[in-house]
């Protein structure tokens, strides 16, 4: 018999997930308000290193996640309140999610390989350089990763607003993902 | 109290609707929450680490090819280190601590909410216990955010005050949502 939720695995890479991708956006929003860098000035330094980390990192996390949900898939919603066309949303949101997610993570780090600066992972691993620095393809990556990165946060809306409906419904779907 | 629609699971039916609801909604939150204080714990020790001591910065370097990659005047270049220079000009000795501090508790508060608000989903027998306690923990965060903040200049309450203001009333609604929730069901706070 199949599971009624997801498994433990899933969802601890599930919320790892939501909160890094929250963090990035608010910490993404402050690190551009910081000076440009100079010699003398490396405000941006620490929040940029860190922001490229741990995207590389939740491209793995990710990955690790649909391996998890593809090996373990929980018995399907029978409730009354999920309605067809409810369920098609939800799969059509998830899919859309899981791709915006590797879509901003990968332009993301594409843009970054092709400006002047190198990515250490997590200050240890130093990354291979892809490119050449090229202003061009750093502003078309740049602005792919900038469009997804908004695409991601709509589509993430309609993720909550379903989670919220459905806990208040009080029917069940929620706690398929909320088991510790 | 409600009951689910649920119709697969009789198990469903002995957890009381607001657990579930509030449970949701506690998670969304500490989700927002454990970023937005993790990212406050950097912001403070990024200021901290790049300030000089004299607070003076030196002038703005805006070469053309990054102010057209962020789509920014020389103007707003300019600004941004000025910007910075005001916040670190208002910024009393002990306030980076103190935050960085408070923020660093919020974010691991934040972060156990989520797995308190998963419990309240699930009710669990301790879930609405630990929810009262977690709530109550995260409000004397705020309040002492809140202190501190009054307590620096008008500068840093402008950026500040406003948003430890909302999380405060936040948490202080879920309080005495998981208090009403446990009275409800014949437990005691």
């Amino acid at each position: 018999m199949q599971k009624q939720g997801y498994s433990r695995t899933a969802v601890i890479l599930h919320w790892l997930l939501a909160v890094s991708i929250f963090f990035l956006f608010i910490s993404s929003w402050w690190m551009l308000g910081l000076p440009l860098p100079s010699k003398e000035m490396q405000f941006r330094a620490f929040p940029f290193q860190l922001h490229k980390n741990i995207g590389i990192t939740l491209v793995l996390v990710i990955a690790l996640l649909l391996y998890v949900r593809f090996k373990h898939r929980p018995a399907p919603v029978t409730s009354t309140a999920m309605k067809p066309w409810m369920h098609k949303l939800a799969t059509v949101d998830h899919i859309i999610i899981y791709l915006l997610i590797l879509a901003t993570c990968v332009s993301g780090y594409l843009s970054s390989a092709h400006t002047r600066w190198d990515t250490v992972v997590w200050w240890v691993l130093e990354m291979p350089r892809i490119a050449e620095a090229n202003e061009d393809m750093n502003e078309f990556y740049s602005d792919i990763h900038l469009w997804t990165a908004w695409a991601l946060l709509g589509v993430v809306a309609v993720h909550i607003s379903g989670a919220i409906y459905h806990a208040f419904l009080n029917d069940g779907i929620v706690r398929r993902m909320m088991r510790w | 109290m409600a009951t689910s629609i649920t119709e697969n699971n009789s198990s469903v039916t002995s957890r009381p609707a607001w657990a579930s609801a509030l449970g949701v909604v506690t998670i969304v939150l500490g989700v927002f929450l454990s970023a937005y204080h993790g990212n406050e714990v950097m912001k403070q020790a990024v200021m901290v680490a790049h300030m000089p001591a004299s607070g003076e910065l030196p002038a703005a370097e805006c070469p053309d090819d990054e102010l057209e990659e962020e789509g920014l005047t020389v103007a707003e270049c300019e600004y941004m280190v000025t910007h910075i220079e005001g916040i670190a000009l208002s910024t009393p000795g002990w306030f980076p601590g103190v935050q960085m501090w408070l923020a660093g508790i919020g974010t691991v508060i934040a972060f156990i909410s989520i797995i308190v608000g998963g419990a309240l989903v699930n009710y669990n027998p301790l879930a609405s216990g630990g929810a009262v306690l977690v709530f109550a923990v995260l409000i004397l965060v705020d309040v002492g955010q809140f202190a501190a903040v009054v307590n620096t200049g008008p500068i840093l309450r402008d950026i500040y005050l406003w948003s430890i203001l909302l999380w405060f009333l936040i948490h202080l609604m879920m309080l005495c949502a998981v208090i009403a929730g446990r009275q409800g069901n014949g437990q005691t706070t």
